[in-house]
């Protein structure tokens, strides 16, 4: 562009996703307890669990919990649970939270003031994120298994990765359809809070959906992370895919791939567009 | 004497009509607490569904007790930490806590003010959540309520005082005050086996849990309301359970009041009161 | 010669509520820009003069893209508002935020690597770029720290590096010294005087009239959302030359600035307090007749003098004359 520095093309559309990437992994290795966290809470969590399971079932923890799930496997079935619902919460906070965190501190205003789409920006910041959690689950997972004295390379680890991999991109979508609404509402403590606990409910961290009523489950399955969640215990501990089989599954959770984003997106553009419209994005 | 009285808590009287304030300010705030205790309990449902099935056919009320009574206890250890950790730290960030030591207003109630509505709403939040489990679980016992009260004041006397130290550890970490709370909340919980019996936890965890008052609170408050069925208290027998708990109550407040005094004075001699 | 930043009719209306108790809050519209016509014309560095919410940051806020406004619209660099957006952000560079603004856990130069990525510079332009910052803000001892251990004037200086990233021909800088002392303040302006020098169009907010007539070769003075004057320094001073500026410094009642107020041969006057000394100016026609009538009335009403005298006219006194205020005064709505 003509009197300026700025030279718009693909490469340096790719130069601003890259660069939010490393901006995000500087940010976070600065704050070394919060990645500790990250690695502790999945555990905790699963412990709490797996305690309170034994003491209720004593002997027949195991076999109760077969007769529910088709899996006595109830460490590896908790310990996955756990992970996968951390990958939302961390969607839910550094994703959909993101944009609120940004505007508390001052710097998106910044960002604002950029010519660049934020559409480049919010791909940079989720793909940071799905590095970071999937590696974190791969950490905590084998961590998880060692305390717990668990076999962590059991079932169909592909198939799994494949769930696990292509659930993040509908998960996204619901983030940003969160992030908007934590844009336009302010409250976004209380409102990622409320979120982490409705998914972890809607997911089973710990028990199957079919333990729902046909209301209750018929929302659990609009929601995206409770393929993904099903698919890896599935894949790794034959509890059973929705629709029978892996593929029918994976195209649901394919279909979800495209739909979530584009929702997502339209409604935090239009959500952007009013903000702007009155009070600017400046205002926290 | 009694002037100086009348005037710290009409001083008292208005931060914590100022945090209450604030809290309606936060109207989803109000909502999510109630959702999340209903999940809660629900979740706790679930779960001795998916392990003891057979409990479910009778009243789960034995069950749900261990959970629900170690939880409504626990909602107010986390609040206040938190209340603590969090209410302070952004006094700091935002740069008013440099402001109220500016007033003449004692900072101790300050930080009383911070809690007190605080333990209002928890209070509230947790009956709500015993209600639904009542709805869900079938009635829960509610057995010797005089001394499951003198064991809830004991509780909360101390969980104050440990708050007070957190404030205290707060004012000179700064940062990381943060994260040490959620590193404290996460290990308490399964250290103190809030929400399932002891019995459950393996012998290395249950020797550290004997080392913490709060594990005597939590048993002794659950198996009090249960009404001491075989197995419970877990710990130790209730009457030295008692001891600790009283203990607990009335030198931690102590502790924790002396430990934020010499936290102040030390962050104003360094002049680090108005650093974040 | 054609403008480079074109404002026609732009209007901005805020809603916000109105506490009225613990649960009830009433909805009120607050016009920050009354419909502003302005031309800023390249090369020159264009004051924004006006009191504390008078709307000069939701005017630049405007141009900026940051904020959409109610009505009317404006050009920059040729790219209109709501239509080329990308294209407006790529011609300015901008200081507005103060010291919020920057990730205050990256270092100086971890800041400005990521925000030359998105002004989507590419790598050994941006490198050379900000070695050619950091060198002319003289920021070389403090650029490789993370910016939370910096000082307010080290935060404004990068800052103001983040504003020049990408070498826009159009800079907006909003109040820019606001927390610098006297020195760094100084140094920036000379860097603004440089810029301008070498062909940049400035766009430059104040509330201190002394860096307007400085710095601005045209001045706009903005009150309540309106433009109520504009023009060069001088031209400025002029509208008020036929009449006189008196400033009478002391202790000075309400009754006896009410008095003054109403004294034939003033046109306007505005008071402002300090601590125990109030200042009071006084535009009117024909000083030195004015000067006896007006010493009078203020003695008669209760007033002491500590200090008097006609004085060369300011662009305060231009704004005191067109609204009866000082810049002093916070028009901010409660």
């Amino acid at each position: 562009m003509r009197g300026t520095l700025t030279q718009f093309g693909w490469k340096t559309s790719l130069q601003v996703i890259l660069s939010v990437i490393l901006a995000r992994l500087r940010l976070r290795s600065r704050y070394k307890g919060w990645l500790l966290l990250g690695l502790i809470i999945p555990i905790v969590m699963s412990a709490i669990i797996i305690f309170l399971g034994r003491a209720l079932g004593g002997p027949r923890a195991a076999e109760n919990f077969f007769l529910n799930t088709g899996t006595s496997n109830y460490v590896a079935y908790i310990i996955l649970g756990s992970n996968v619902f951390m990958i939302v919460s961390r969607a839910l906070w550094d994703f959909g939270f993101w944009l609120r965190r940004e505007q508390e501190t001052g710097t998106l205003e910044s960002l604002y003031l950029a010519p660049t789409s934020m559409m480049l920006i919010l791909t940079g910041v989720a793909i940071y994120n799905a590095l970071h959690s999937i590696v974190n689950f791969f950490i905590t997972f084998a961590l998880g298994c060692f305390l717990f004295r668990v076999n962590p390379l059991q079932g169909n680890i592909p198939i799994a990765l494949l769930f696990l991999s292509l659930g993040l991109v509908p998960l996204y979508g619901v983030s940003l359809l969160y992030g908007a609404m934590v844009f336009k509402l302010k409250e976004a403590h209380a409102l990622i809070r409320m979120a982490q606990w409705v998914a972890s409910f809607l997911m089973g961290i710990c028990y199957p959906i079919s333990v729902f009523p046909p209301f209750l489950r018929a929302v659990a399955l609009l929601f995206p992370p409770t393929w993904m969640s099903n698919g890896v215990r599935a894949s790794l501990l034959g509890v059973g895919f929705f629709f029978g089989t892996w593929y029918r599954d994976l195209a649901v959770l394919s279909a979800f791939c495209v739909i979530m984003p584009l929702v997502g997106y339209s409604v935090f553009l239009a959500t952007e567009r009013r903000i702007k419209r009155n009070e600017g994005v400046g205002m926290f | 004497m009694i002037q100086k009285l009348k005037l710290s808590s009409l001083a008292l009287g208005s931060m914590v009509k100022k945090e209450l304030i604030i809290m309606t300010r936060y109207p989803v705030n109000f909502l999510v607490s109630f959702v999340t205790s209903f999940i809660m309990v629900s979740m706790y449902i679930f779960v001795t569904l998916m392990f003891a099935p057979q409990r479910s056919e009778g009243s789960l009320a034995g069950v749900g007790g261990v959970g629900m009574f170690g939880f409504f206890l626990s909602t107010f250890f986390s609040s206040t930490l938190w209340e603590m950790a969090s209410g302070i730290r952004w006094e700091q960030y935002q740069g008013t806590l440099e402001c109220l030591y500016l007033t003449p207003a004692s900072k101790f109630s300050s930080l009383v003010s911070k809690v007190i509505p605080n333990f209002i709403w928890t209070g509230f939040n947790s009956l709500a959540m015993l209600l639904f489990a009542q709805a869900l679980f079938g009635r829960l016992p509610f057995h010797n309520l005089g001394v499951a009260a003198y064991i809830f004041t004991m509780t909360i006397a101390g969980i104050f005082g440990f708050g007070f130290a957190f404030a205290a550890f707060t004012l000179l970490v700064k940062e990381s005050a943060i994260l040490t709370a959620n590193f404290l909340q996460f290990s308490l919980y399964i250290l103190c086996a809030m929400f399932f019996p002891f019995s459950a936890l393996p012998t290395f965890l249950l020797r550290i849990s004997r080392l913490i008052p709060l594990s005597y609170c939590i048993d002794a408050f659950r198996s009090t309301l249960m009404g001491y069925p075989p197995g419970f208290p877990e710990l130790l027998p209730i009457e030295q359970e008692l001891i600790i708990i009283t203990a607990f109550g009335t030198v931690m407040p102590l502790l924790g009041y002396l430990l934020y005094k010499a936290a102040e004075r030390k962050v104003r001699i360094e002049g680090s009161l108005g650093e974040f | 010669m054609e403008p480079i930043i074109k404002i026609r009719d732009l209007r901005k209306t805020y809603f916000s509520k109105e506490r009225k108790g613990i649960f009830r809050a009433k909805k009120m519209a607050i016009e920050a820009l009354k419909g502003i016509n302005l031309d800023i014309y390249p090369g020159e560095i264009f004051g924004l003069l006006g009191p504390n919410g008078a709307g000069k940051t939701t005017l630049i806020k405007c141009l900026t893209t940051l904020l959409l406004p109610t009505g009317g619209t404006a050009w920059v660099n040729g790219y209109q508002l709501e239509k080329d957006e990308e294209m407006i952000r790529a011609s300015v560079g901008c200081m507005l935020m103060g010291e919020r603004g920057l990730y205050w856990k990256l270092t100086g130069r971890e800041n400005l690597d990521f925000f030359g990525s998105l002004y989507h510079i590419p790598p050994h332009l941006k490198r050379r770029r900000i070695d050619a910052l950091i060198e002319i803000l003289g920021l070389e001892d403090i650029v490789d720290r993370t910016v939370e251990t910096y000082s307010s004037g080290q935060k404004m200086k990068l800052v103001f590096a983040k504003a020049l990233i990408n070498d826009a021909p159009i800079l907006f800088l909003d109040e820019p010294t606001i927390t610098l002392d006297v020195p760094s303040a100084h140094e920036l302006r000379a860097i603004v005087k440089d810029l301008n020098r070498r062909g940049k169009t400035i766009l430059y907010t104040t509330h201190q009239m002394t860096e307007a007539e400085e710095l601005c070769h045209r001045v706009a003075i903005i009150d309540k959302g309106e433009i109520i004057a504009l023009g060069t320094v001088e031209e400025l001073k002029a509208t008020i030359n036929r009449e006189g500026v008196i400033k009478i410094e002391g202790v000075i009642p309400s009754e006896a600035y009410e008095a003054v107020r109403l004294l034939s041969g003033v046109k306007e006057a505005a008071l402002t307090k300090e601590k125990d000394l109030a200042k009071l100016i006084v535009v009117g026609s024909e000083p030195r007749t004015l000067l006896p009538s007006l010493i009078r009335t203020l003695f008669e009403n209760g007033a002491t003098i500590e200090y008097i005298s006609p004085a060369e006219v300011t662009l305060e006194d231009v704004f005191v004359a067109k609204t009866g205020r000082t810049l002093d005064i916070d028009t901010r709505i409660k």
